[in-house]
């Protein structure tokens, strides 16, 4: 039934394994974290530009991440690894926005601003 | 491809069982499944996060994020829990290449990282605790302990998961069982980098705007 | 850093004085606990009388074998579907009784027999139980069940984590039986209102039973939903395209994926509102900062989905019994794959429509009320697709075509009243009327319908003999006597200003129309009476209507027909390649209907294991100590569940190999028992049950070199 007498190690997904990629994603994640965390105390962007700034860099680490590391791509080992990612991803997204929309509109609406 | 396919079909040659018996491929089944709870271990994150933009202002009249959040303090269990992530990657480099020390050395040397991540994680909280700023103070403090601590959590269900694959990576080396355990773990270990880039970014950093 | 608590607590025996507190003398909760008495020691006993404790290890409880699981599954579904019964019963005839004012009172209620505190608790646990532990161990029982040998698959993926799942269900559904004995249930509604589940308003354990028993329930969910979604990926036989995959292997897909990604965030509004309860945080309090509405937001996001997870599957079993009774293949089968998986997707979109009335702005109703309203677009898809499938057929009814076409209807008159609530305007005057509740009845009761339409037909496939059809239709036509009498009355109840949950009933003017329910019920408990003699006489006459084809309604359509009947436990000697959509038609069609296979091969199968088992009566058990909060028998518990999953990994004797002689001999034997060259009254060496007593009675004849 399973590949009795092939060698695990043969195996796509071992072999997919790459030093270059596994630094490359730890040292733009890293650097990503510090130019974040310098743009937080240096104050140097307002407020709106700022949260836009570092939430943008913070999705572009993850996007690296989830290729670098999890190599989501559309070969055949890796497919549905993608497919699911893909299909995740919305959900994730919509439920943290509905929620945080719903939220701020029912604050409005009800409470004193500043609450 | 239809139901309606009426083509001639010559029942002396046509395959109707798979002699061949081809399988499936037991380590690729292993990880997809692993991948898929690793989807699901995301919409708990989601969740969490969907909480945390809820109760980010609900100081209640204690403390406010800025005196709690301390980015300059967070980026060294960054550093760690990155760090650790990518000696793991290392070890896969090393699985890669069928060395059985290289994958045990890279092991250890990641579990390390993440006990240095859960000491530094262990002395912020516990500065926390001693001023005061405890989960029953507000729904934001509940809401800061819980996510950051759901974190540390997988972090050390990671270690203990790393810790029975050194051994089991020494005394049974790279059979089939073994070799789909370190995929699994290198997704949920990699994956825990990827939560705690968000965590820094939305719960620290915004924290201290 | 823990909360402090009203009533007693001790290191050792946590808050289990409260025990002294529970009114065992009230003759409800005693002849409850008699009857769990009466029917376990009458099922002990039958085990121990007629010798069946190995058998019963050996075959069922360390099982991995998913026709097994399957039937496992449906049967903790139905026992917890009859006790949700009985909690219904409670309700109907309760606010039958306690109309008006002058209504007279029993058992210490003022009106009626259920004081209100213990009425809460009725329709809490029928409540949950219907959903958590009924519809969804059936549903996922089938699809154990069926999709495997749809796809042309021995087993599932994972048929060690399918066990787990299985036995984490039951620990679920102990553990909410063991809540009507022991302590009390949740009396805060099936969502778990906040803050009225918080600490300070449930000072008692009734809202943690609720709380552990639904998150080991989910947990179970969830790996049954990787299983099953990585079963349909990878296990597929060779041929089996995704444009071929039987229509309910893609409902199986489809509502696995959203129980994959809904229930981790119903985990969370638990975790959360637990976290408040054992120590103190303020996630969902009134005060310092907490937002009660949170909860009800995360448990909407997870509630809304898991209703398509309920209903999606029966879309499916719909797919499979009109088509075979029709004698015509399903009309529209891609839009069918699409409608599921824009269902699926759309699920996810809606879940604010449960609380219009929270007070969010126009724009969020209005986005809520418009996605909700497209969810009619696939469904009403659906629905032509049926219509279409039996326009020129030649159409047979027997019961499952029966129980198909009452699930259409109630589709089409749930799916109406649906779009009713799905507009805010009409949702704000009927939010939280029984108006509200006579629909989703009336779209669970769908669900169940499609689901007995299911059990008959897919009966003869798992058992080997046809359920008794006349029995099978006064259980059909009883049971919807009783939902028109339930259901009709509590729509017009709704309209006329009843809200739910009323342990009493102010208007005397409704009283007309609640014994009109209350016949309706005696209707539906005589319909379970019918479907207790329907089994019995089919197993009774069960030689008389034996099934040795494997095709027995011999125009089915779907793989799991192309194997033997009852099929062996390794599903099939040889795996299949498929060459069409209804790759059984189509051979039907070309004349290749021969099962036996030119050559026999090694099968590699999983072997029996308790592990499952073991990790399951730990999760009970640390469940139960955390209910009660007796701290070191919940920390000792888990640390033996880590343990015991650590043990497991250094295992490695976990499959074996069946030689091809030994699959041909099987092979053979199955033949000549279908041509009656066996007597049919020889005990079966292989088939029989859920398909073969082999497995465990050999020893392992070789394991895998590379193990």
């Amino acid at each position: 039934m399973s590949h009795a007498n092939s060698n695990p190690i043969d195996h796509p997904e071992v072999q997919l394994a790459s030093p270059g990629a596994y630094l490359v994603a730890y040292a733009a994640a890293l650097g990503a974290m510090f130019l974040e965390l310098w743009l937080v105390v240096a104050h140097v962007l307002s407020p709106i530009s700022l949260t836009t700034a570092i939430t943008v860099i913070a999705l572009l680490v993850i996007t690296v991440q989830m290729y670098l590391l999890f190599k989501l791509d559309l070969s055949k080992t890796q497919i549905w690894f993608t497919v699911s990612f893909i299909m995740t991803a919305p959900l994730i997204f919509m439920s943290i926005g509905l929620t945080i929309w719903m939220f701020i509109t029912l604050m409005q609406r009800t409470m004193l601003p500043g609450m | 491809m239809s139901s309606h396919d009426n083509a001639p079909v010559d029942p002396n040659t046509v395959e109707l069982w798979d002699y061949e018996d081809h399988g499936h491929d037991f380590i690729g089944t292993r990880t997809l499944g692993f991948w898929l709870y690793m989807m699901s271990d995301a919409m708990i994150f989601a969740a969490l996060f969907a909480a945390h933009g809820v109760y980010v202002r609900n100081f209640a009249g204690s403390f406010t994020s800025q005196e709690v959040v301390h980015p300059m303090n967070a980026i060294w269990p960054t550093v760690f829990i990155l760090s650790s992530v990518m000696t793991y990657g290392l070890g896969m480099v090393a699985l890669k290449k069928g060395n059985k020390s290289g994958v045990v050395n890279a092991l250890i040397l990641s579990f390390l990282l993440g006990v240095g991540f859960l000491l530094m994680e262990w002395r912020e909280f516990s500065e926390l605790a001693a001023m005061g700023a405890i989960p029953q103070m507000s729904g934001f403090l509940s809401d800061f302990w819980t996510i950051v601590i759901a974190h540390a959590a997988h972090v050390l269900f990671g270690l203990i998961w790393m810790a029975v694959m050194i051994v089991q990576v020494a005394v049974n080396g790279f059979d089939q069982n073994n070799v789909y355990r370190l995929l699994n773990l290198k997704i949920f270990w990699h994956f825990q980098a990827v939560i705690w880039v968000s965590i820094f970014t939305f719960v620290y950093l915004f924290g201290a705007i | 850093m823990l909360v402090d608590l009203q009533g007693p607590w001790n290191p050792i025996f946590g808050r289990l004085g409260l025990l002294l507190e529970v009114h065992y003398n009230n003759p409800i909760i005693f002849f409850a606990f008699m009857m769990v008495v009466i029917g376990g020691t009458a099922a002990l006993s039958w085990v121990t009388f007629t010798g069946r404790w190995g058998w019963l290890w050996r075959e069922w409880l360390t099982t991995v074998d998913h026709k097994k699981l399957g039937i496992m599954y449906i049967l903790v579904g139905l026992v917890m579907m009859l006790r949700g019964f009985v909690d219904a019963l409670m309700m109907r005839t309760q606010q039958a009784m306690a109309v008006g004012p002058d209504s007279p009172g029993v058992l210490g209620a003022a009106h009626g027999y259920l004081p209100p505190y213990h009425f809460d608790q009725v329709f809490t646990a029928h409540g949950m139980i219907m959903i958590l532990l009924a519809a969804t161990p059936i549903l996922v029982g089938f699809m154990n069940l069926i999709m495997p040998i749809q796809i042309g698959a021995r087993d599932m993926a994972y048929p060690y984590l399918n066990a787990l799942g299985l036995w984490l269900t039951v620990a679920a559904a102990s553990l909410v039986m063991i809540a009507l004995f022991v302590g009390d249930f949740s009396h805060a509604g099936w969502v778990g209102l906040t803050p009225l589940t918080e600490l300070p308003y449930s000072p008692g354990v009734g809202v943690d039973y609720y709380l552990w028993s639904i998150q080991i329930g989910s947990i179970g969910t969830t790996i049954g939903a990787v299983n099953l979604i990585a079963t349909i990926i990878k296990m597929r036989a060779p041929g089996m395209t995704w444009g071929r995959l039987p229509i309910f292997t893609w409902t199986t897909l489809a509502s696995n994926i959203i129980a994959l990604t809904s229930f981790p965030v119903l985990g969370v509004a638990l975790a959360l509102l637990t976290l408040d309860r054992y120590i103190g945080t303020h996630f969902f309090t009134a005060d310092l900062g907490g937002n009660l509405m949170m909860y009800t937001n995360l448990f909407w996001i997870w509630g809304h989905p898991e209703v398509y997870f309920v209903v999606i599957p029966a879309f499916g079993f719909l797919s499979e019994i009109i088509p075979t009774f029709s004698e015509k293949p399903l009309f529209g089968y891609v839009t069918m794959v699409l409608a599921s998986m824009a269902i699926a997707g759309v699920s996810w979109t809606v879940w604010l429509h449960h609380f219009f009335t929270m007070g969010a702005s126009p724009g969020v109703n209005s986005y809520f009320s418009i996605a909700t309203m497209l969810v009619g677009i696939p469904t009403g898809v659906k629905v032509f697709n049926w219509a279409f499938t039996m326009w020129r057929g030649k159409l047979r009814f027997p019961t499952p075509m029966l129980w198909a076409i009452g699930s259409l209807f109630l589709l089409i008159t749930g799916g109406m009243t649906g779009m009713m609530l799905a507009v805010p305007a009409i949702n704000y005057l009927v939010h939280n009327s029984v108006f509200v509740i006579a629909h989703f009845h009336n779209m669970f009761l769908l669900i169940v319908y499609a689901a007995f339409g299911a059990t008959v037909y897919w009966w003869p496939k798992v058992f080997g003999f046809k359920l008794d059809e006349y029995w099978g239709k006064v259980f059909f036509w009883l049971f919807t006597a009783g939902t028109l009498f339930v259901f009709v009355p509590m729509y017009t109840l709704g309209f006329m200003g009843m809200t739910r949950r009323l342990d009493y009933i102010p208007h005397t003017s409704w009283e007309p129309l609640l014994l009109l329910e209350v016949i309706g019920t005696g209707f539906y408990l005589l319909s379970i009476l019918a479907f207790v003699i329907q089994l019995g006489v089919s197993i009774y006459n069960r030689e008389k209507n034996r099934v040795v084809a494997s095709d027995a309604w011999g125009t089915s359509r779907s793989v799991e027909w192309m194997t033997h009947t009852p099929p062996p436990f390794y599903n099939f000697a040889v795996t299949p390649v498929i060459h069409a959509r209804d790759e059984w038609a189509w051979r039907r069609e070309h004349g290749l209907t021969n099962l036996m296979p030119e050559k026999f091969l090694d099968i590699h199968m999983p072997k029996n294991t308790a592990v499952p088992l073991i990790i399951s009566f730990f999760t009970l058990v640390c469940g139960f100590a955390l209910v009660w909060r007796i701290w070191w028998l919940a920390a000792a518990t888990f640390a033996a569940i880590i343990i015991a999953m650590i043990i497991r990994s250094f295992d490695k004797d976990t499959d074996y190999i069946i030689p091809a002689a030994e699959v041909e001999r099987m092979e053979k034997e199955i033949v000549a028992r279908a041509e009656g060259r066996i007597p049919a009254g020889e005990p079966a060496p292989v088939g029989g049950g859920a398909g073969g007593a082999y497995a465990s009675k050999r020893t392992p004849t070789q394991r895998r070199d590379n193990d």
